[in-house]
């Protein structure tokens, strides 16, 4: 059976004195102990202006699971520049407004990452803050897929 | 300057000829700038299915800026899972034992996180907020 583990680590000395998390879990399908068996595979797109692009299109994926109501997939998209004054919004939106909707998740500057489930249900839709040069590294990890 | 460091680590076979390792680690630094974030909240909480839909944080604060969000779904049971949103659109499900990180908007309604508990019983959770400033603190009420 295929198996996906993911480890967090946060370290942080915003307190005065040393935050530590860490956490690891083995990706499944949903209200399930079967571990995730598909994937979109690794992916990089190259950005040149701030046009919002949806980079996971709600239909390759099943919005259910195996009788259940709900699905399991997971979501891991990181900046691979390195600057920190640009940066990506992400949304979750069936349109290409990722900087002006209400669905706007936050904003992945240079190195920074994301790890969440995803329903299956909507594009993911993103768009650079810049016309500089940028990547953005991306997989999906599913509970089922359609295509 | 204080430092927030966040690293992620995955494998996967699930492409059997061609096992997945990615490994990611990011200094969390406020909203466009070189200095790192000096705000942070965490804690533990439970849900239940009668408590419904609930805020995790009050998205207060500055619409736009460099926050990031950690929960974790810390139930055991595979039955028990949370359901995440954004405003009025479902994220997705957090399992049992499942973890995750994303960056958040914060600044009013519209950005507001949400959880709620799908099974019977009660689902313990963890959550970390990290910040950047300024961070509008709640109103007081004298008496």
């Amino acid at each position: 059976m295929a198996t996906t583990n993911a480890t967090i680590s946060i370290s942080s000395d915003i307190m005065g004195y040393g935050v530590n998390i860490s956490k690891s879990m083995t990706l499944k399908k949903a209200q399930s102990c079967t571990n995730l068996e598909e994937t979109s595979g690794l992916r990089t797109k190259k950005f040149i202006n701030t046009n919002a692009i949806a980079i996971i299109e709600a239909d390759e994926y099943t919005a259910a699971s195996d009788g259940t109501a709900n699905s399991g997939h997971k979501v891991y998209i990181r900046n691979t520049s390195s600057d920190k004054a640009n940066y990506f919004y992400i949304a979750i939106n069936a349109s290409a407004a990722a900087q002006t909707t209400t669905e706007t998740i936050g904003k992945l500057y240079g190195s920074d990452w994301l790890l969440m489930p995803y329903t299956g249900g909507t594009n993911i839709t993103v768009a650079s803050s810049t016309t500089d040069t940028q990547y953005l590294e991306y997989i999906v990890f599913a509970d089922g897929m359609t295509k | 300057m204080a430092t927030t460091t966040a690293t992620v680590s995955i494998t996967s076979n699930i492409q059997s000829s061609n096992n997945l390792s990615i490994n990611a680690s990011s200094t969390l630094m406020k909203t466009g700038l070189t200095t790192g974030l000096e705000l942070m909240d965490m804690g533990h909480g439970e849900l239940t299915e009668a408590s419904a839909r609930d805020a995790l944080h009050e998205a207060l604060g500055t619409a736009n800026s460099s926050n990031y969000v950690y929960i974790c779904n810390m139930a055991t049971d595979d039955q028990q899972y949370m359901t995440i949103g954004i405003h009025e659109t479902v994220v997705g499900y957090l399992g049992a034992g499942e973890w995750m990180f994303i960056p958040w908007n914060m600044g009013d309604a519209d950005a507001e996180i949400n959880i709620e508990a799908e099974a019977s019983g009660t689902i313990p959770y963890n959550w970390a907020i990290f910040k950047s400033e300024p961070y509008t603190l709640p109103v007081s009420t004298p008496a």
